[in-house]
C-alpha cells in the first residue's frame, strides 16, 4: 500500500487530498476511534442473542426490534457486513502505519539516525589513552560488550549500542495483529463447523453445519466402535471418549480415540468429543434364582426375547427406567406366558426382592448403555496463520518489554589541559534513568564535582 | 481442610493489614518504621496466603482428584486476591506509594470475603477442564487482572487528586500516580493478551475453535480494546492525567464485567 504523501503532488489539490486520506488511514487518532467503535458494537453483540433462528427471535422481541435487528444483521452482528468492514478500515490503519515505520527501521538500525536524548560534557587533566580504559569500566553496568573505537585525528570515539533488535518489536506487534485477523479471515471464508452424533456401532459422513443447520458430507467415515464413560465416585463424569475408526472408501485408514480436549485430525478436518447421549442398552443382567436355590445370570439385548430356564416364560425388554436416587436405576420388561399373556414389570437396582415368576426369583442387575456420541467437526485452513501471528505478537511483547535499545557514544578529545569528554547517548525506554545513570557512573570515576549536562530532549 | 481455614485466617489478615495502614495512615504518617512494619504486615499475609493456594493443591491431589486450584469461582477469587495483593506489593516496591496499597486492600478483602458464599470443597475436574491449558489461561488472565486492578486504584486517586481539601493535598504527586496508572497496565496488558491467547488455543483443541464470540471471550477482547487505546493514547497521542485515568477505570469495569457480569448472560462459560 502507497503513502500518497510522501510523494510530491502534481497540483496541489490533489496531493492534499490523497494525503489527508493516507494521513486519516494511518493516523492512531483513527486507531484509538476503530478500537473503540469495535469495543462498543462488541458490546452489543453481547446483549443481543446472536444466531437465534429468526422464528425464535421474532418471538422474542417486539416486531420494531426484530425489523431493526435483521436490518442491521445486529443478530449475526460479528459476521456482518460493516462489523467486518471495521476491522478491514483497522487492518489498513495497521498496515499504513507499519509501513511508515518499516521505512525508518533501516536507518535506525544502521545507527544513522544520529539522534541522542542527553548530552554530557566533562574534561579531565588525564590523556585520552588513559581516559578511554576509565571510562570502559565506568559504563560496564550499563551497556554489554566491548566499544568500537574509532580514531581520530585528536582523540577517540568509543560507541556502544546494545539491543538494536527491540526495533522489531513494533512491526511484530503490529503484523502479527494482521496476520491474526487475515487468518481469521480465512477461517471464515474456507472453514466450517459442524456436528454430528454416531450411535455406537454405528457410522456416519453425514453432518450438520454449524449455524446455517445445512447437511453436508465428510470425505470419510466416522466408524464409532464404542462410547465410554467413566465417572467419579461421585457420579459425575470423570471421562468420556469414543473410540473411533476413520475409513476412506470403505477402508480403515485410521484407529483412534477422541477425548474432551484431545481432538482426532485427519485429512484437516479435526473431530471433537463434545457430548452424549444414553439412548438405549446394548444388553440388561438379570439374576435368576430357581427353587433349589441355584443362582444364575442371563444377559437380555433389546428387541430379543430370552426364556427363562425351566418356565415357558419369554423375557423381553421395554424400556429403561430413570429410576431414583433411593431405587438406583430402573428396567421396564415384559414377561410373556404360554398362553400369550403379556405382564409388565419394573424392576430397580436396589429393590430388596425379587419378583416371582412361578417358582424363579428375578432380579435386576445392572445394563450395559448404549450411547450416541456428540462429535463436533471443525475445519479451519487460516488457524495456522492465526497462531503464527500470535507467536509473532508474544515475541513482539518480549522484546518490546525486555530488551531496551540503548547506545552510548564518548568522545574523547585531547586538549592542553588533558582531555576533554563528550558523552551523548539514547535509550529507547527509562529514559531518565539512564542518563542519570551514565551521568552518575561516568562522574564518580572521574571523581570530579563541576560538569556541564545539556539533556537534548525535554524531560529526556 | 487446612487450606480452607488458611484462607479465612488470610481474609482477616489482610482486614487487619488494611486497619494498620489507615492508622500508620492517621497518626504516624511521617515516621518510615511505622510504614514498613505495615509493609512487612501484608508481605507475611501475603506468604500464608501463597502457602494457602500450595496446600488446596496438595490436598486435591492426596484426595485423589489432583488438579490445580483454579477450577471454579471459589477457586480463582483466592488465587485473584493472590494476584492483586502481589501486584500492590510489587507497585509498592517499585513506588512507594502506600496509600495505594491503603485503597487496593480492602479489594483484595472483598474479593476474599466473596469466597464465604461460595463452596470450599474440592471438586473433582470435569472433562471440560482437564487439560494444561487451564493453569497457563487462568493464571495469565488473573495477573493481568491483578495490574488493571492497581491501575484502577491509582487512576481513582489521580481523579480525586484535584480536590483542594485535605484528601487531595495528602495524596502523592499526580506524575507518580499517572506513572503508576501506566506501568500497571503496561504490566497487565502482555498478560491479559497470553490470556486470551491460551484461552484461544485451548478452545481449540476443546471445542474445534479458537474464536466463537462466545460472551465471555468478547468481553476479553473487549476489555484487550479499551486498554490497547489507552497505551495508543498515552504512547503515540500524549495523552496522561485525567484522560488516561478515565481509560483505566472504564478498562477495570470492562475487566470486572469479564469477570463477574458475563456469568448472567448465556454461553459456554458459565461454569460457575
Amino acid at each position: 500500500m502507497t503513502v500518497p504523501n510522501t510523494r510530491a503532488p502534481e497540483s496541489s489539490r490533489q496531493g492534499s487530498i490523497f494525503s489527508d486520506i493516507a494521513a486519516f488511514f494511518t493516523s492512531v487518532r483513527t486507531a484509538i476511534a476503530l478500537l473503540f467503535l469495535l469495543a462498543a458494537t462488541s458490546i452489543l453483540g453481547t446483549l443481543i442473542p446472536q444466531d437465534m433462528p429468526l422464528d425464535q427471535l421474532q418471538q422474542t422481541v417486539s416486531p420494531f426490534y426484530f425489523r431493526l435487528i435483521t436490518i442491521l444483521d445486529l443478530h449475526r452482528l460479528y459476521r456482518s457486513w460493516w462489523f467486518i468492514l471495521l476491522l478491514g478500515l483497522l487492518s489498513f490503519n495497521i498496515m499504513g502505519c507499519l509501513s511508515q515505520r518499516l521505512r525508518r527501521i533501516p536507518a535506525d538500525w544502521k545507527g544513522a539516525s544520529g539522534k541522542s536524548s542527553f548530552n554530557i560534557s566533562f574534561s579531565d587533566p588525564r590523556d585520552v589513552k588513559e581516559l578511554e580504559k576509565v571510562i570502559t569500566s565506568a559504563l560496564k553496568q550499563l551497556v554489554r560488550g566491548a566499544p568500537r573505537v574509532v580514531e581520530t585525528g585528536d582523540g577517540l570515539i568509543l560507541s556502544w549500542e546494545n539491543d538494536r533488535v527491540q526495533l522489531l518489536g513494533f512491526p511484530f506487534i503490529h503484523a502479527a495483529i494482521i496476520l491474526i485477523l487475515i487468518g481469521g479471515l480465512i477461517g471464515s471464508l474456507h472453514g466450517f463447523k459442524g456436528k454430528v452424533q454416531i450411535k455406537e456401532g454405528e457410522k456416519a459422513s453425514r453432518f450438520t453445519v454449524i449455524p446455517t443447520g445445512a447437511v453436508e458430507e465428510l470425505p470419510f467415515e466416522i466408524a464409532v466402535d464404542r462410547f465410554v464413560l467413566n465417572r467419579y465416585p461421585s457420579g459425575e463424569p470423570k471421562e468420556f471418549r469414543s473410540d473411533v475408526r476413520i475409513l476412506v472408501d470403505g477402508k480403515e485408514v485410521l484407529k483412534d480415540s477422541i477425548l474432551v480436549n484431545h481432538p482426532l485430525t485427519f485429512q484437516g478436518i479435526s473431530l471433537y468429543q463434545s457430548d452424549y447421549r444414553l439412548t438405549g442398552v446394548k444388553e440388561v443382567k438379570f439374576s435368576i434364582v430357581n427353587q433349589s436355590g441355584e443362582s444364575s445370570e442371563i444377559s437380555v439385548q433389546p428387541d430379543a426375547t430370552v426364556q427363562l430356564q425351566g418356565t415357558k416364560y419369554q423375557l423381553g425388554l421395554v424400556s429403561l427406567h430413570p429410576g431414583s436416587a433411593k431405587r438406583g436405576a430402573g428396567v421396564e420388561i415384559n414377561v410373556q406366558g404360554p398362553d400369550g399373556q403379556n405382564r409388565p414389570f419394573k424392576l430397580f437396582k436396589n429393590d430388596p426382592s425379587p419378583i416371582k415368576i412361578d417358582d424363579l426369583q428375578l432380579s435386576f442387575v445392572d445394563y450395559t448403555p448404549l450411547y450416541v456420541t456428540g462429535l463436533q467437526i471443525g475445519y479451519d485452513p487460516g488457524s495456522a496463520v492465526v497462531w503464527v501471528g500470535c507467536i509473532l505478537l508474544v515475541l513482539g511483547f518480549l522484546l518490546t518489554l525486555f530488551t531496551n535499545h540503548r547506545t552510548i557514544a564518548v568522545v574523547l578529545k585531547a586538549t592542553d589541559s588533558g582531555s576533554s569528554i563528550e558523552i551523548s547517548g539514547r535509550s529507547k525506554r527509562l529514559r531518565k534513568e539512564f542518563r542519570e545513570k551514565v551521568k552518575k557512573e561516568v562522574h564518580d570515576s572521574l571523581h570530579i564535582r563541576d560538569n556541564k549536562v545539556t539533556p537534548i530532549t525535554q524531560g529526556a | 481442610m487446612v487450606s480452607t481455614d488458611l484462607n479465612t485466617y488470610v481474609t482477616f489478615g489482610y482486614m487487619l493489614c488494611v486497619i494498620a495502614y489507615l492508622v500508620v495512615y492517621i497518626f504516624g504518617s511521617a515516621k518510615s518504621a511505622a510504614r514498613k512494619c505495615a509493609f512487612a504486615g501484608l508481605i507475611l499475609v501475603w506468604c500464608v496466603h501463597t502457602v494457602a493456594i500450595g496446600l488446596r493443591w496438595v490436598e486435591s491431589y492426596q484426595m485423589g482428584i489432583g488438579h490445580a486450584p483454579l477450577s471454579n469461582l471459589y477457586e480463582s477469587l483466592i488465587f485473584f486476591g493472590w494476584t492483586i495483593a502481589l501486584a500492590l506489593i510489587l507497585m509498592r516496591l517499585r513506588f512507594g506509594a502506600d496509600v495505594i496499597v491503603l485503597l487496593g486492600l480492602p479489594l483484595v478483602f472483598l474479593v476474599m470475603a466473596y469466597t464465604f458464599l461460595e463452596d470450599h470443597n474440592i471438586k473433582p475436574l470435569i472433562p471440560a477442564l482437564q487439560s494444561n491449558w487451564l493453569v497457563a489461561h487462568v493464571m495469565t488472565c488473573f495477573l493481568g487482572y491483578a495490574g488493571f486492578a492497581v491501575s484502577f486504584v491509582a487512576a481513582v486517586l489521580l481523579l480525586l487528586s484535584k480536590r483542594g481539601d485535605q484528601l487531595g493535598k495528602s495524596l502523592p504527586r499526580r506524575e507518580i500516580l499517572d506513572e503508576i496508572v501506566y506501568r500497571s497496565i503496561l504490566l497487565g496488558y502482555p498478560l491479559l493478551t497470553l490470556g486470551i491467547i491460551t484461552g484461544a488455543a485451548w478452545a481449540d483443541y476443546a471445542w474445534g475453535s479458537y474464536w466463537s464470540w462466545d460472551p465471555k471471550e468478547t468481553w476479553s477482547l473487549i476489555t484487550w480494546l479499551v486498554y490497547s487505546a489507552f497505551l495508543h493514547a498515552r504512547l503515540a497521542r500524549g495523552w496522561s492525567g485525567d484522560r488516561t485515568a478515565i481509560l483505566s477505570v472504564a478498562g477495570f469495569g470492562a475487566v470486572l464485567f469479564t469477570y463477574f457480569g458475563v456469568n448472567y448472560l448465556p454461553g459456554l462459560h458459565s461454569y460457575f
